[in-house]
């Protein structure tokens, strides 16, 4: 007995003060990407990490996407590894402010690369002026279409609003349905509403919208639905988005029966995979409608995160620190074909959409996280419902806005 | 004198003895239960780097002690005089112990908890000490489900689904009278239409998805049939162009909950035409000569004489098409997450996306769908209770 009760006092002595001598060359890490992909990146870091590092005994977890996003909760609240993925913006609002995550201000200040390197993207990472998270990656938002198409009928790459809605036309005359999208789960309408707003709004307009400052039957929002109304009208979506996911609407695009695709950058893997090659598919940003308004693009980021209770607090401000660094950002990103939020770090530059992903989002006037991650999740889900409902059917939106306005009365206090 | 004597004493001694032992293995089985093993304990006796890897062998080192514990509780109590005393009416209540302790665990304690969440505003978390982090708000939540449309919407679908699900009932019966019949081979044709029930309601979901897909399901293929033609697009991909689109059963907030009832139909049919099936074993021969006799045929025999004779299987079908219909849940989780934009969203699915579903986290608001839900099905099982209870009184 006398036994059990030393390992009972050590137990307690490791679970409820800082990390003491006894653990301290333990490091648990807790990833939510099982695709083959984002996997090899992650386990290639963490190879990296453990050279660099040989005293840390790293334990790498991971895990389905989707089941983190409710197995975080518990693993934060009771079981906490010393570091874990989350989503930046007001996606870590719920867990920053029940003080579930650690802050890591200090990091930012005194690493030589998070507190020089990470400028165009501190303020996503910031909450109530401190930082509490590291971004590993992020993509970018805009237009992709089939190259081939827009050859075939003359059509060239919209810089404008009305640029856009001609070569709608001219598609629709061809017989091509102009945009594909899939809305059966929702965040991609957030998409198209996103850029919508940003080109008629700007950036500010977009922030204070997710934050509750701004009603949805606001007049400024109203522009945005209107220019919706419009694309709804001459640059038509897929009849069938609303039974379609994300993936599925590759399809009509993979067999040129749509032309055009308001996605992140992560798509074109498998626009590849459904057949498509470099010349038939290429890159715009979506283009101006408010002539002069600094341009703000989409650049939704994943990051790594210290739980309050973890228990090598020490390693794992280690482990973020070499994440941060242009090496690791770097090559992390080339495997995964996404962006480094490190301003040093390399990238392919034979991936033409990296090329040019990495040009729009440096010479962007704002980064937005993207609607279903700026805005608090209930806000959210009710947001996005109403932009599909708005879809199907432009005239109920008076219904949808005011429902809009009521949630967001609900939400915000 | 003397013999009573002895032996009463010597009743006494074991009793004592009995006692004695079980009281002391329950004091040390609870002892090592709450004061000995825990996660941590488990975490380091093993080796293991993280808590969630202790938590299997820490549940059945914990199992071992719950069970003895248990076992010795029962010892004590049987050890008891008054146990000894009141054996006939103590014995059902000290089975019927652990089961009750679980109920009131699970199921009753649950009932309250989440309807004093209903009167708070909570995102489901405690903070890091452990400190819950939500607010009361009295009855606001209530206040704002009177005003949400969207719970207008789940109410009208679980009517919808409570109304349009009873016809299994009938298609049920008319099923099995039409394979109540000796033909070679009945049996296969019997088991192939129960076949449905057997399937698990998610595969149902997910196989109707699929037949009611408009670009590839097996609806639009005969659709295009009529409306459609294959024609070469512009990239020289043959493509199918339709005159009329075909219908986007799921995508449709006007179709979509019925499409899913459809679905939900196919097995709720087979469940009850076997309930008729076994029923129609029962209806005796002698009642269908006399009526027979009497002149009665077709629908006059199936009213007056068959189905009096079904009463209890018709009982027993609408009881479970009711629960069918409440447990729609499964096939709306499937078939389309509440969508398009909430119109299929029952009050259970509608509870869940609140509170749990895709961290949306509001747990008073979800809590206090849940409880008006529960008073709505406190109605249906209160009669149900009070229908059982009368049955049994007659009975007696």
């Amino acid at each position: 007995m006398s036994f059990s009760f030393t390992k009972l006092a050590l137990g307690a002595a490791i679970g409820g003060l800082l990390s003491g001598a006894a653990m301290a060359s333990d490091l648990v890490i807790t990833f939510d990407d099982l695709n083959p992909d984002k996997k090899a990146a992650y386990e290639a870091a963490v190879e990296a990490f453990k050279a660099a590092n040989p005293d840390i005994n790293v334990v790498a977890n991971n895990g389905d996407r989707e089941a983190h996003k409710s197995t975080i909760r518990n693993a934060l609240q009771n079981d906490a590894p010393d570091v874990i993925t989350w989503y930046p913006g007001n996606r870590m609002g719920p867990f920053v402010d029940a003080g579930l995550f650690m802050d890591i201000s200090d990091l930012w200040s005194s690493d030589p690369n998070l507190s020089e390197k990470f400028n165009a993207i501190k303020p996503t990472m910031s909450r109530d002026g401190k930082q509490w998270g590291v971004p590993y990656s992020y993509y970018q938002w805009g237009v992709y279409y089939r190259k081939d198409i827009y050859d075939k009928l003359g059509l060239s790459e919209p810089a404008t609003w009305e640029e856009l809605l001609g070569n709608c036309d001219a598609l629709t005359e061809a017989g091509v349905t102009p945009f594909t999208i899939g809305t059966k789960f929702l965040w991609t309408a957030a998409g198209v509403f996103d850029y919508l707003n940003l080109r008629t709004n700007g950036y500010e307009v977009h922030n204070d919208l997710t934050a509750g400052k701004i009603k949805y039957t606001d007049d400024r929002i109203r522009a945005t639905f209107a220019k919706w109304e419009e694309m709804l009208d001459r640059c038509s979506f897929v009849s069938t988005h609303a039974t379609m996911s994300w993936q599925d609407a590759i399809s009509p695009f993979a067999k040129g029966d749509a032309s055009m695709y308001v996605m992140g950058n992560f798509s074109v893997g498998q626009y590849k995979e459904a057949g498509l090659t470099d010349e038939q598919i290429d890159f715009f940003q979506f283009p101006e409608i408010t002539a002069g308004l600094p341009r703000a693009e989409e650049a939704p980021a994943d990051a790594f995160f210290i739980p309050a209770k973890a228990k090598n607090v020490e390693n794992a401000k280690k482990f973020l620190a070499f994440v941060a660094t242009p090496e690791i950002q770097g090559e992390w990103n080339k495997s995964i074909g996404q962006l480094p939020p490190n301003a040093d770090a390399g990238i392919n530059t034979d991936d033409k959409f990296i090329v040019e992903g990495m040009e729009t989002l440096s010479t962007a006037a704002g980064l937005a996280q993207f609607y279903d991650r700026d805005a608090p999740a209930a806000m959210a889900k009710a947001g996005m419902e109403g932009f599909q409902r708005f879809m199907l059917d432009p005239s109920t939106l008076d219904e949808v806005l005011e429902g809009l306005d009521k949630v967001q009365e609900e939400v915000y206090k | 004198m003397t013999t009573t004597a002895v032996n009463s004493s010597n009743r006494f001694d074991t009793s004592t003895t009995q006692i004695g032992i079980s009281a002391v293995v329950l004091a040390v089985c609870l002892f090592v239960l709450f004061f000995v093993i825990s996660t941590s304990m488990i975490q380091e006796m093993f080796g293991f780097a993280r808590q969630i890897e202790a938590r299997v062998p820490t549940f059945f080192a914990r199992m071992i002690f719950f069970v003895a514990a248990l076992a010795a509780a029962f010892f004590l109590i049987t050890g008891t005089s008054y146990y000894k005393r009141n054996k006939v009416a103590m014995a059902p209540w000290l089975f019927l112990a652990l089961g009750l302790g679980f109920f009131l665990l699970y199921v009753i304690v649950p009932i309250f908890q989440s309807i004093s969440y209903s009167f708070t505003r909570w995102d489901g978390l405690y903070d890091i000490n452990g400190v819950w982090t939500g607010e009361w708000v009295g009855l606001h939540n209530y206040k704002v489900l009177l005003d949400d449309p969207n719970f207008y919407t789940s109410l009208k679908n679980n009517l919808l689904w409570l109304i349009l699900f009873m016809l299994a009932v009938p298609i049920g019966l008319f099923l099995a009278l039409f394979l109540n019949q000796t033909v070679t081979g009945i049996r296969v044709y019997k088991s192939l239409f129960f076949f449905p029930f057997v399937i698990s309601q998610v595969v149902v979901g997910l196989i109707f998805t699929w037949a009611y897909n408009p670009e590839f399901g097996l609806l639009s293929e005969v659709w295009s049939w009529f409306f459609c033609e294959m024609k070469e697009n512009i990239v020289g991909n043959m493509t199918r162009v339709c005159s009329v689109d075909p219908p986007s059963i799921l995508g449709d907030e006007n179709m979509a909950t019925y499409g899913i009832i459809a679905a939900g139909l196919w097995p709720q049919i087979a469940y009850c035409m076997i309930l008729y099936l076994t029923g129609l074993n029962n209806v005796s021969s002698d009642q269908i000569e006399a009526g027979q006799l009497d002149g009665a045929k077709g629908w006059k025999m199936l009213w007056h004489v068959v189905l009096p004779q079904l009463k209890p299987a018709t009982f027993i079908a609408v009881v479970v098409t009711v629960i069918g219909a409440l447990r729609s849940f499964d096939m709306i989780a499937t078939m389309t997450q509440g969508g398009p934009f909430g119109s299929t969203n029952v009050l259970a699915y509608y509870m869940y996306d609140q509170a749990v579903g895709e961290g949306v986290g509001r747990y008073g608001y979800g809590s206090a769908i849940a409880t008006v839900l529960f008073l709505i099905m406190l109605v249906y099982i209160s009669y149900f209770l009070w229908r059982m209870y009368m049955d049994e009184k007659e009975a007696r």
